[in-house]
C-alpha cells in the first residue's frame, strides 16, 4: 500500500529509569512525527517501569554498520596490558613494602567524604 | 470542617456529597467511553497509549467513589454500578456515545469527536482539579493533588492530537470542526454544580462555576490563537446532568457497564 | 553486505546454518536465506495479528467487567494484547522491508484472508466467565508456546517475546483471580464457570494445532524447529499444557468435559479425546463461529479511521 508507505516513520525509543542511570534502548514504534512519537512512547514501552526521561530518535538518523563493517569489531584477546589483570603481580610486590595495591575497589572508594 | 473526623454540618455534607458524585460520575463515564474504543483506535500505538488514559481516569473515579464510601454514601462499586440514571451527576458530554453503532458489532466511532471531547474535558478537569487542590475538605484536596499528577500527560497527549489534526488535511479540519460543534452543544453543564451551586461554592469546596469557566477559556486560548481560531462559547445547558437530567445514551452506557454486576449485585466478582 | 564477491550462495547458507547451530542471534539486517525470512514472517505476522484480533473477544467484556477493579484489570490486560501486537508487527515490518511491504499491507492481507489469526480467537464469548477462561487457560496455552521461543534464533523476536512473557505473568494472575472469585462465589457463578470451561475445552485442545501434518494437511512446525525458532512440537506443547493445568483445573472441583482423559504413567503422556479437527480446518479458513464478525469489526474500524491516517500522513516531518 503506497497509501501507508509515507504515513509511518520508525522511531527508536530510549528511556532513563532514574536520574543517575544511563539511557537504555526500549523498542521502536511507528508515528508520523516526533511530537506524536513522544506522546506514544511511554505508554507503549514503559507502562510498568519508572521513567525520568525519554529520547526519540528517527531511525533514518542512525548510522548502522553493515556486515563487512562489523568484521572490524573483532579484537585479539592479547591486550592484558590494557587491563588491571595485566598488573595483578603488583599486589604481591607491594606486600613487601607493607602497602596495598591501588585496586578498583580502593580507588573508587575515594569519591566520598575523606575518612 | 476540614477533617472527616470532625462533625460535619448537614449542609456541608450535602454539598460535598453532591460535588463528589459529579466528579466521580464524570470520570467514570469518560473512562467508560474510552474503554469502548479499546482495540479500535486508528493506530495501534495510539490504542495502547489512549487506553492508559482511560485506565487513569477510571482510577480517579474510584478515588472519588472511595471518598463517598468513607462518607457513608455506600460501597464504591455499588455507587459506580447500580445507581439509576436519574441519580447520576455526570455532565452530558461524558455520557455521549462515541458514534454510531455498538462496540460489539460494527461501530462507526468518530475519532475527531474522541479527540475534541477528550481535549476539552481534560482541560476542564485540570482546571477543576487545580482548584480542588485548595478545597476546604482536606481528603478531597489530597486526592486532587494525586489526580493532577496524571493530568499533565493526558493534556499533552490530547493537545498533540488536537493540534495535529487541526493543522492537517481539509477533511480532518472539517471533521474536527464538526466534532467541536457537537461537543460544545453538550458543554453547558460542564462547569455547572446544578441546584447545589450555592452550597458547594459557599462551603469553599471548589471555586465558583464562573471562575472555573474563565480559567478553562484561558487555558485553551494559546492553542486556539496558534491555530487562528477562537475558543468556542459555552452554551446555557438544555439538560443539566448535575441535576440528574440525562440522555438515552446514559441508559445504554449503564446497561452495559452494569450488565454482569447486576447478575448478582451481592456476589463477589 | 553483498560486497564479498567470492561468497557463493551455498557458502553463505552454510555460514548462516553454522551461526544457527552455534546459537548466535540473527538480526534484522543480517543476511538470511529466504526460507528463514519467510518462515519468520509467516510465524510472527500471524502471532502479531492474533494479538490484535485476540484483543477483540476479551474486549467484549472490558466495558462490562463487574467491578471498578475488574474493569481496570481487564482494560490493562487487553491494552497489553494490543501492545504485544505492536511489538510483533514491528518485528514483522522490519522483516518485510526488503519486499517493500508494511503494516498497511499486513492489514490488507488479514482482510483478504491471506494472513490468518489464531484459531482460538474465532470463538464466541458468552459470559463473564469466558473472560476468566481466556485469561487463565488461553493465555496459559499462549505462555507455553511463547516461553518456548524465548531463545529463538531471531534476536528481535526473542527480545519482543521477553517483553511479552514478562507481561504474561500478570495476565496469568489476572485470569486466576477471576477464576478463583467465581469458584469461591455463588452456585450460579460456579455454574457459569463450568459452562464456560465446557465450551472452551475443545478450542484449548486445538490451540496447539494438530500433532502432525497428516491430520490437517499442513504444518509449519518442522521448519521452525530446524531454524531453532522453537524447540517443541505441537503435541509436546499440548502435553506440557495438560501437565500444568489439568491438576489445577481439577483442584478447583471443575469437571473437564472429556471422560476418557487420563494420565498414562507408562507412556508418561496424557490420553485425551481428540478434538474435531474438521472444525479446526473450517476455523483456519476464517469460517469459525465468530471469524467473519471479528474480521468485519477490525475492517470497519480500520476503514472508518482511514481519514486519521491520511491526516497524520500530512503531518510527517
Amino acid at each position: 500500500m503506497a497509501e501507508e508507505q509515507s504515513f509511518y516513520q520508525e522511531y527508536e525509543i530510549f528511556s532513563k529509569r532514574t536520574h543517575s542511570s544511563p539511557f537504555q534502548y526500549q523498542f521502536s514504534l511507528l508515528a508520523p512525527n516526533e511530537d506524536m512519537a513522544l506522546v506514544l512512547a511511554q505508554e507503549n514501552f514503559m507502562r510498568r517501569e519508572a521513567v525520568v526521561d525519554i529520547w526519540i530518535v528517527n531511525r533514518k538518523h542512525i548510522r548502522k554498520m553493515n556486515a563487512e563493517e562489523k568484521l572490524s569489531l573483532s579484537r585479539l584477546d592479547n591486550k592484558d596490558y590494557r587491563m588491571t589483570k595485566g598488573y595483578g603481580y603488583l599486589r604481591k610486590k607491594w606486600r613487601k613494602y607493607e602497602q596495598e595495591i591501588l585496586d578498583e575497589k580502593e580507588i573508587l572508594s575515594w569519591g566520598g567524604k575523606r575518612k | 470542617m476540614s477533617n472527616p473526623e470532625n462533625v460535619m454540618s448537614a449542609d456541608y455534607k450535602e454539598a460535598l456529597t453532591s460535588l463528589l458524585f459529579q466528579l466521580a460520575d464524570d470520570d467514570l463515564m469518560y473512562a467508560f467511553r474510552g474503554s469502548e474504543w479499546l482495540g479500535l483506535a486508528p493506530h495501534i500505538e495510539e490504542d495502547v497509549a489512549s487506553s492508559s488514559i482511560s485506565q487513569d481516569s477510571m482510577g480517579h473515579a474510584a478515588m472519588y467513589y472511595q471518598l463517598l464510601e468513607e462518607l457513608g454514601a455506600g460501597n464504591a462499586d455499588d455507587l459506580a454500578h447500580s445507581r439509576p440514571s436519574s441519580e447520576r451527576r455526570n455532565s452530558i458530554l461524558t455520557e455521549r456515545v462515541n458514534g454510531e453503532g455498538v462496540y460489539m458489532e460494527t461501530p462507526l466511532y468518530d475519532w475527531a469527536y474522541a479527540v475534541v471531547r477528550s481535549y476539552f474535558y481534560t482541560q476542564a478537569k485540570k482546571v477543576k482539579v487545580e482548584s480542588l487542590c485548595k478545597s476546604s475538605y482536606t481528603p478531597l484536596a489530597e486526592v486532587a493533588i494525586k489526580v493532577k499528577m496524571e493530568l499533565y500527560y493526558h493534556r499533552l497527549h490530547w493537545e498533540t492530537w488536537f493540534k495535529q489534526l487541526m493543522g492537517s488535511t481539509d477533511v480532518a479540519r472539517k471533521k474536527m470542526t464538526d466534532a467541536m460543534t457537537l461537543v460544545m452543544t453538550d458543554f453547558g453543564d460542564m462547569f455547572s454544580f446544578g441546584t447545589k451551586k450555592q452550597l458547594i461554592e459557599s462551603n469553599r469546596l471548589i471555586e465558583p462555576e464562573e471562575v472555573l469557566l474563565q480559567n478553562w477559556k484561558m487555558s485553551l486560548e494559546p492553542v486556539f490563537t496558534g491555530l487562528q481560531m477562537t475558543v468556542p462559547a459555552v452554551p446555557v445547558p438544555k439538560k443539566n446532568g448535575r441535576n440528574g437530567e440525562h440522555t438515552k445514551d446514559l441508559d445504554q452506557a449503564l446497561r452495559t457497564l452494569s450488565e454482569v454486576y447486576m447478575v448478582d449485585p451481592i456476589a463477589v466478582w | 553486505m553483498e560486497s564479498i564477491q567470492s561468497t557463493s550462495e551455498a557458502e553463505r547458507l552454510a555460514r548462516f546454518m553454522e551461526r544457527i547451530e552455534a546459537d548466535e542471534k540473527i538480526e534484522a539486517d543480517d543476511w538470511m536465506p529466504d526460507e528463514y525470512r519467510l518462515t519468520l514472517i509467516k510465524l510472527i505476522s500471524m502471532h502479531g495479528m492474533s494479538e490484535i484480533m485476540g484483543a477483540l473477544p476479551e474486549k467484549e467484556w472490558v466495558p462490562k467487567a463487574p467491578s471498578l477493579n475488574r474493569k481496570l484489570g481487564i482494560m490493562a490486560k487487553v491494552q497489553d494484547e494490543m501492545g504485544h501486537g505492536q511489538l510483533l508487527l514491528r518485528v514483522t515490518e522490519d522483516l518485510l522491508a526488503p519486499y517493500g511491504k508494511n503494516r498497511g499491507d499486513l492489514m490488507q492481507d488479514l482482510f483478504n484472508g491471506d494472513l490468518k489469526f489464531h484459531n482460538v480467537f474465532h470463538m464466541e464469548t458468552k459470559t463473564w466467565a469466558d473472560a476468566g477462561i481466556i485469561g487463565w487457560l488461553v493465555d496459559g496455552a499462549a505462555i507455553i508456546t511463547q516461553t518456548d521461543m524465548l531463545r529463538a534464533s531471531y534476536g528481535p523476536y526473542a527480545r519482543a517475546l521477553k517483553r511479552i512473557c514478562a507481561e504474561e505473568v500478570f495476565h496469568a494472575q489476572h485470569g486466576e483471580s477471576i477464576i478463583l472469585a467465581l469458584v469461591e462465589g455463588t452456585a450460579e457463578q460456579k455454574e457459569m464457570l463450568q459452562e464456560a470451561l465446557n465450551r472452551w475445552w475443545e478450542a484449548l485442545l486445538m490451540f496447539f494445532g494438530p500433532a502432525s501434518k497428516e491430520t490437517t494437511g499442513s504444518s509449519k512446525q518442522d521448519l521452525t524447529i530446524k531454524y531453532k525458532i522453537r524447540t517443541k512440537t505441537n503435541e509436546e506443547f499440548r502435553q506440557l499444557f495438560f501437565d500444568k493445568y489439568i491438576p489445577r483445573i481439577l483442584s478447583l472441583g471443575l469437571t473437564i468435559p472429556d471422560p476418557t482423559l487420563h494420565f498414562d504413567e507408562k507412556a508418561n503422556l496424557w490420553t485425551y479425546q481428540q478434538p474435531d479437527w474438521s472444525k479446526f480446518l473450517k476455523i483456519i479458513r476464517n469460517n469459525g463461529p465468530r471469524s467473519q464478525a471479528r474480521l468485519n469489526l477490525r475492517r470497519t474500524s480500520y476503514e472508518n479511521n482511514a481519514w486519521v491516517r491520511d491526516a497524520l500522513r500530512a503531518t510527517v516531518s
